[in-house]
């Protein structure tokens, strides 16, 4: 077993679990921006990542390693694959942090707040019936009824967390979590 | 010499800093290296300040609780003596702030998640601003141990495996223990070569004894220890009655055995 210590002081490939959570946050983001594609190869060339995602295939190719996706692939990630996400996504995160943020204020009335968790799920799930394979079990929990709004606010709380540049460590410490 | 300010927005929350540059560090003039004091406002709740030693102390439970709580771990962070503790309180965050100065009480403040991520964010822009040349500490972030994440898992599914499994055991345990064990000097090895040759047609007498000696293994291959595999006819112990007739087909007493 890795010592936790120093698992982030020297390059560690993310485990199944890190990888299955990176790629539904950004498909959380996805599903917040109607255009979310588009905009997350805008944010991989903004960011300097056009050597490794030169288009957006490839950037295809490295998320479907996740292994809920439909047509998933084996093999491990790189490290610098993984990072690469990781500043995406938070750089998307920090992008959508006002809408993620109307998401999760206790403020907001409620029926409002309804209707913004009830648009995100149903986008949230067709992204997920397109993509995900639906014979797994965290796929499933995912739409379930009863599991599905909880993982679904947390996902929303992770990406609220991990956004702007303060965000990225956390988050790539998160995803090396252990399996419980 | 001006005293400096830097402000850190979100919608709900506004650090402000306040300080001097250290100029025999040869900080720029720009730079606040000398922290006299901060300043934290959160939407609807009272304004709080404080010295370095509470904003550190800020940072020390703030920063590790949004760790945890990116995880789905979220647990208390702060002991009740400490100035800043922060902990879950169902939906929401429950951040205790006790003053220096006696008599003092402690003001609680409940965050929801929105308000929290405001704060982190403003704590994130105050660490990585290089305008801030205060070395405040604050905790890397790091991989949850395997026992802090263990919570996330529901106990009836923590459970349910350990006592399947001693379940099972049990179950196995009972079973075993119904099987009747053999009695020491019931089985004689000898008695099923003895009785092929000796047996008489005649002489058989019960069925149900006969099947279980059928099954006899040769005397050679399941000798007791401490027994010769075959002993010699001296120290043969006397076939017993039964014995004779254990190679019988299962005849009636006096009825001759039909030839085959």
């Amino acid at each position: 077993m890795p010592d936790v210590s120093t698992a982030l002081s020297r390059p560690t490939p993310l485990p199944r679990r890190g990888l299955e959570r990176l790629d539904l946050m950004l498909l959380c983001a996805e599903a917040l921006d109607l255009n979310g594609g588009e905009a997350m190869v805008w944010m991989s060339e903004q960011l300097g990542y056009q050597s490794l995602f030169p288009n957006r295939v490839e950037l295809w190719k490295r998320r479907c390693h996740n292994p809920l996706r439909r047509s998933t692939r084996r093999g491990q990630l790189q490290v610098q694959d993984t990072d690469a996400l990781i500043r995406i996504l938070s750089a998307m995160a920090e992008r959508l942090y006002p809408m993620v943020r109307q998401l999760l204020s206790a403020a907001e009335p409620e029926s409002v707040s309804e209707q913004r968790w009830a648009l995100f799920r149903s986008r949230l799930q067709e992204l997920i019936e397109e993509r995900l394979n639906l014979r797994r079990v965290g796929v499933r929990k995912l739409l379930d009824p009863s599991e599905g709004p909880q993982l679904c606010h947390q996902l929303i709380l992770s990406l609220a967390l991990c956004a702007g540049n303060g965000g990225v460590e956390r988050l790539k410490a998160s995803l090396l979590d252990p399996e419980p | 010499m001006i005293k400096l300010s830097h402000r850190y927005e979100q919608i709900s929350c506004r650090l402000t800093v306040e300080g001097f540059p250290d100029v025999s560090s040869g900080q720029g003039s720009q730079a606040i290296g000398i922290l006299t004091g901060w300043s934290l406002a959160l939407a609807g709740h009272t304004e709080l300040e404080g010295k370095r030693d509470h904003l550190e102390a800020l940072l020390q439970v703030v920063a590790p609780y949004a760790r945890h709580l990116i995880s789905g771990a979220p647990r208390a962070f702060g002991d009740p003596v400490s100035p800043v503790a922060v902990h879950p309180d169902g939906s929401r965050h429950r951040l205790e702030l006790r003053s220096s100065q006696p008599n003092t009480p402690p003001m609680a403040l409940h965050l929801d998640d929105a308000e929290l991520a405001d704060l982190v964010r403003c704590l994130d822009q105050l660490l990585l601003d290089p305008r801030l040349q205060l070395n405040l500490q604050a905790p890397t972030p790091q991989p949850l141990r395997r026992s802090e994440l263990r919570k996330r898992v529901p106990l009836g599914r923590r459970i349910a495996a350990p006592l399947c499994g001693m379940a099972a055991l049990g179950l196995a345990g009972a079973v075993s223990w119904m099987v009747p064990i053999p009695k020491p000097g019931s089985f004689n090895p000898t008695e099923g070569k003895g009785t092929s040759s000796v047996a008489a047609p005649g002489n058989s007498s019960s069925s149900g004894k006969s099947a279980v000696q059928e099954k006899t293994p040769t005397p050679g291959k399941t000798a007791p220890p401490g027994k010769t595999a075959a002993p010699g006819p001296a120290e043969a112990p006397a076939p017993a009655p039964q014995a004779q007739t254990s190679q019988g087909t299962g005849t009636r007493p006096g009825s001759s055995p039909t030839p085959r």
